[in-house]
Order: structure tokens, then sequence, then C-alpha cells
């Protein structure tokens, strides 16, 4: 979930909660002002009538009367009780049959030796008449004030947080690195946005120029290794040239070469993979599966027939790779199928298989070959790694870390089911990107 | 034809003029980017080799005064660098072929003579040897003007490379990286060249025994033609 949106609903939960818990409060609380009110009133009543008995005394006075509606009612007595009362309560009185419930101030004096009751009652219902309506306004009132804040915020919160939206949209989302692009800084007065995008600005410039150091190195490694062969290559070749050698010298000549060869395939191949890891290809090419395969197959077929394999291909006609770079596919499925070869008997068999299930499409490259031990499974993919089985076999380890890397660059799953002396199944699973039909 | 040789690395510029001279090529060389782009604006020449990686001069600068000064020259860029942005700069600034180092002597001689080859349109480049006619334009073979199917693209190709370098013995190391240079694979020695060799003369010898076609022991093939 997003921040705003998680900004936004907490702010939003946590206003209802409020206004809910207010709301709630609200009759109690508007009963305990009510009844405050009404008491300091009945206490005004009483002083006033006080006042009155003061000047004019009572003559004649007792008396008791209430209101038309019966809300209210007052009384004066001749009191029999010896207890001075002095209070407010609620209390149930039945007036002309009808049982009303009055809040009820009771106050009891001595006028001429004589002692008086005096009774002043207001009916409850009358004083909680408000409440409701003051609920709901208070409601109303609360809920619009709710949803302004709540806008608001949304607006606020859509412009403080717009600056660190662009940070991951410009900086982290669809950055490849390599990218080599420009700084561009985000515009916010906010200095934690500040912070993390000149921070991300510092780590992508600590990458690029990893990568632009490696990427040197490579191609100065690639230039001190390869010279130095290139001249020993050539001087073979010339020495070749000459006729008067004998036999044993071209021999010994003859084997340099291959040794020659030898070390020229290993930095060859060591520096395809840091230049594949370094991202230093395009992926530019669309090619068929199937022409590609068939392409392998023209390289490979000799192979095949010399150990007589018998090799079948099930690929859709209509699979097109798309974006990827083709010399690299070719020599991933060059490499796999040539260890299907390498590693089968003779007679052997190797399928290829395309299967697709919904969006992801897999090709299996199954050989009859010797299979990999379960405790030599993991290593497969360590450069210059050789299995016990496979040491008889003149390789020195680099095919499938070739592999993985060129499957890597190109998002490939590779995935290895094998089982010994009966053979190994390569999968590999392209991304929906790379395929189209 | 003439060619000039620009490569900072004596020992292998030294090797280039031998085996060229050896090839009936009048070669120059310098060791500078400097008295490399003099002599490009002096004199003219049908080859320029230049290594892309020398020390006073950006070979990609010396390709352009080359294709301004001598406009007719074949321009081949030699180069130790793993770039491939290089390559592709290289190939858009007007470059005619490519070469990675290290590459083969024999490879180089090749490439030349397949420039040379398109640039120049030979019509029907035909070559026979013994009863067979190949056809190094259309890449077939023949005999007796019916065409042989049978041989595939790759048995052609070490056919064709054989033919270029004609009565030299061929290593198995030089033929199997003409024919797959660029497949790169983890073994010693990948070498199926024998069994390819097998096969054209199996599908060969149904028509008439490949004579030419010659095993020199213990080193590798040759095609021997009397001239």
């Amino acid at each position: 979930m997003k921040l705003r949106t998680k900004l936004t609903l907490f702010n939003t939960l946590s206003k209802l909660v409020l206004v809910t818990l207010f709301v709630l409060l609200l009759p109690v609380l508007i009963r305990n002002i009510n009844q405050n009110f009404t008491d300091n009133k009945l206490q005004k009543q009483k002083k006033k009538v006080l006042g009155i008995i003061k000047i004019s005394g009572i003559k004649n006075n007792l008396y008791a009367a209430y209101s038309p509606l019966k809300d209210q009612f007052y009384s004066l007595d001749e009191d029999s009780l010896d207890e001075n009362l002095d209070t407010i309560r609620n209390e149930k009185r039945k007036i002309e049959g009808d049982t009303i419930e009055y809040r009820i101030l009771s106050y009891n004096f001595t006028l001429d030796k004589k002692l008086y009751l005096l009774e002043i009652g207001k009916s409850i219902d009358s004083i909680g008449e408000t409440t409701t309506p003051l609920q709901n306004i208070a409601f109303v009132v609360l809920l619009g004030m709710i949803l302004l804040t709540v806008l608001a915020d949304q607006l606020y919160s859509n412009y403080v947080l717009r600056p660190l939206g662009q940070i991951i949209k410009t900086k982290l989302i669809g950055n490849k690195f390599p990218n080599f692009g420009s700084y561009k800084k985000v515009k916010t007065t906010t200095s934690d946005f500040a912070y993390l995008d000149i921070s991300i600005h510092k780590m992508i410039v600590t990458i690029e120029s990893t990568f632009q150091k490696e990427r040197e190195f490579i191609s100065n490694a690639s230039h001190e290794l390869m010279t130095p062969v290139s001249i020993l290559q050539s001087k073979i070749e010339n020495m070749f040239e000459q006729e008067d050698l004998s036999d044993e010298l071209k021999n010994r000549l003859l084997e340099m070469q291959r040794i020659l060869n030898r070390l020229k395939t290993i930095t060859k191949t060591l520096l395809l993979i840091s230049q594949i890891e370094n991202e230093q290809f395009l992926k530019e090419d669309n090619i068929s599966l199937a022409v590609l395969l068939q392409e392998v197959y023209d390289e490979i077929s000799i192979r095949l027939q010399d150990k007589n394999i018998s090799y079948d291909v099930v690929i859709p006609q209509n699979w097109n790779l798309i974006h990827v770079n083709k010399f690299l596919l070719f020599n991933l499925f060059f490499n796999l199928i040539n260890n299907a070869i390498k590693y089968n008997h003779e007679n052997g068999e190797i399928k290829i298989v395309g299967t697709r299930e919904n969006t992801s499409f897999a090709v299996s490259i199954i050989d009859t070959g010797i299979g990999i031990s379960a405790g030599d499974l993991p290593y497969i993919f360590n450069r210059f790694k050789k299995m016990r089985q496979s040491l008889q076999h003149d390789s020195f380890g680099l095919g499938l870390p070739i592999v993985q890397s060129i499957a890597a660059f190109h998002q490939i799953k590779i995935e290895v089911n094998s089982e010994k002396s009966k053979g190994s199944t390569f999968t590999l699973i392209f991304p929906e990107s790379l395929i189209e039909i | 034809m003439n060619v000039l040789i620009i490569e900072d690395e004596k020992a292998l510029a030294a090797e280039l003029e031998i085996f060229l001279t050896n090839y009936n090529y009048i070669c120059e060389v310098c060791f500078d980017g400097a008295s490399g782009s003099e002599k490009i604006g002096v004199n003219l020449y049908d080859f320029i080799l230049i290594d892309l990686g020398l020390p006073d001069y950006d070979g990609l600068d010396l390709l352009k005064e080359a294709k301004k000064n001598n406009p007719e020259a074949i321009c081949m860029i030699l180069t130790a660098r793993a770039e491939v942005f290089d390559r592709i700069k290289g190939l858009d600034l007007g470059a005619d072929d490519y070469l990675p180092k290290p590459f083969s002597l024999l490879e180089l001689y090749s490439r030349m003579q397949a420039i040379t080859r398109r640039k120049f349109g030979l019509k029907q480049n035909l070559v026979d040897l013994g009863e067979f006619t190949i056809n190094l334009t259309d890449r077939t073979i023949s005999y007796h003007h019916d065409e042989i199917n049978a041989i595939t693209k790759k048995e052609f190709d070490l056919i064709a490379y054989m033919l270029l370098h004609k009565n030299r013995t061929l290593t198995r190391s030089q033929l199997s990286e003409h024919i797959w240079g660029s497949v790169i694979n983890d073994d010693y020695d990948s070498n199926y060249i024998d069994a390819h060799i097998k096969n054209i003369r199996k599908k060969l010898n149904v028509f008439a025994p490949p004579d030419w076609l010659e095993t020199v022991r213990g080193l590798g093939y040759k095609i021997k033609i009397n001239t």
C-alpha cells in the first residue's frame, strides 16, 4: 500500500473513531450539563422566593401550583419534619392522575416559629428534550468537519509527498544499471526527501563508477591478455609456413598451437562472462526460436553424428524471441546441447521440448546421459568446477557458468533435474517479455 | 596490392608483415598513429590494417583520416579490446571489417580476400578441382556441371578455406578456428574437423575420389593443386 493511502486511511479512521466516541458520550454529557443548569436555576428560583417571603412574609401564602403542561410545579407548605432539608433530587410525583418524574428542590425553613417546606420541581422530560436535536446537530457538524479535514489532509499529503513519488519514479523504478544518465534534482522543501534524493544519487554514482571501472578493467585486461596470445599465435603460424621444418618440430609447434588455443579459449570465455555480467551486450535481436535452434544444430550436428545420438526438437514454430542478444543465446543453447552430447552415451538421445503454461514459456533439453549426482548438483554452475564423472572429458568447467550468466542477463530461469546414470534435463524458463507469438 | 599495417605491438607487426609478404602483398609498417596518419596522408593503399589500441592516437580517428585520404582503401580494424560498442562504432565509421585479437593470420587473409571479392564484384569465381568445380560466389560444388547438394554449409566452408590457402597444410586448430570461431564453449579441443573431412570425402567419393584433398599425417589437411 502506498504511503499516501496509508496516511489518509489512518487520518480518516482515527477521526471517525474520535467522533463516534464523542457522539456516543454526548447524551451523558448533555444530561449532566442540563442537570447542572436546571439545579442552578432551581437554586435561583428558591432564592427569589425566599426573598419575596422575607419582605412580605407568609400570609396565607401557602399554596401549590403547576404549569398547565405539568412540566413545572411550585409548592409552599407547613412542614412537620424535624430535620433540615436542602436537597435537589429526582422524584416521581402524581399530579392529577399522571405520574411524572421531576427534578425537585426541597428546602425547609423556620419562620415565626413555624416550619415550612418549599418545593420547586421541573419535569425531567422538559430537561432532556434538547438532547436528541443537539446530538444530531453535533453529529452532522462533526461529520462535515471530518470530511473537510480529510480532504485537506489528502491534498496536503499529496503535495508534501509528491517529491517522494518523483524520487521513486525517476530514480528507482525502471532504472537499469548502468544507466549513466544525468542527475536531476527533485524539487522539495522537505529535508528528509532532499537527503533521500541526494543519497540515492550518490549510490547511483558509486554503482555507475564501479561499473565503469569494471568495464575499463575488462577492456584493459582483455587487451593485455589477448595481445601476447595474438603475437604467439602469429609467430607459430608463420613458423609453419617455413618449408625446411623437421616433422618433429612441426609436431611440437602443433602442440604449442593447441595449448595456445586452450589459453585463448579460457581467456575469451572469462572475458565474455565478465562482459555479460557488466551488461556490455545489447538486447536488440529478434529471432525465431526454431531458426536459432536450427543454427545451433548446423554447428553441432557433426558431434551428434560422431556419437550417433538421436536428436529431436519439438518447438512451436511461432515462438519468436524478442529483445535478446542472438550471439549470446546461440552460445547458451550451443553449450547446453554440447553438454548433452558430451555427457551422453553412444547411441543416446537428446530431446528439446517447448512447453507453455499460461504466460511462462519453457524449453527443456533432455538427455539420456550419465546424469549428475544429487551431491554435485548445487555446484555445477561454479566456475572451473569439474565433476568427478566429467574429468575424462576435455573441458575446463566454464560451459555452465557461461550458460548461467547469459540466462541471468536475459532473466531466463534455469531448472536442472538429473538422476545419476539416467540423464539430465535442463529447463530454461523464459519470461513472457522475451517471447512473442 | 599495397598494405599499410598500423600496429604498435612491434612483434605482431613483424609477423603480419612476414605473413602478408609471403602472400604477395607489399607491406609498409607503422608502429604509432602519428606516422600512420602521415603515411595515410601521402600514399595510396589497397588495404589499411588499423590497431585500435594505439598509445598516441585514437584508432577511430585514423580510420576517419583513411576514409578521407584513401577512399578506395579497404580498412580493417584489429583490436584486443573487448568492447561491443567500439565494434559498432568502427563499422559505422566505414571500416570494412573488424577482427578481434587474437586472430589467425589465415583468417586475416581469408577476410581480406572476401572483401576484395565483394568490393570488386568478381564474377563467377570458379576453381576446378580434379573433376569437381567449386563456385566460390554461389558457394556450390559440382561434378561435371551437376551440383552436389549433399555438401553442407560447414563442409563447403572447410573446402573453400583450404582452397584459399591451397598447397598449404592447415592444422586442425586453424580449421576449427575458422569454422567455429564465434562459438564460445569450454572444450579443450572441440575438434571435429576429422569427422567433417571424412564426411566430405564420403560424399564426393560417390562421384569421383577427391584426391586433391590430402591428409598431412599428424598435422592436418591441405588441398593440393598443381599449377
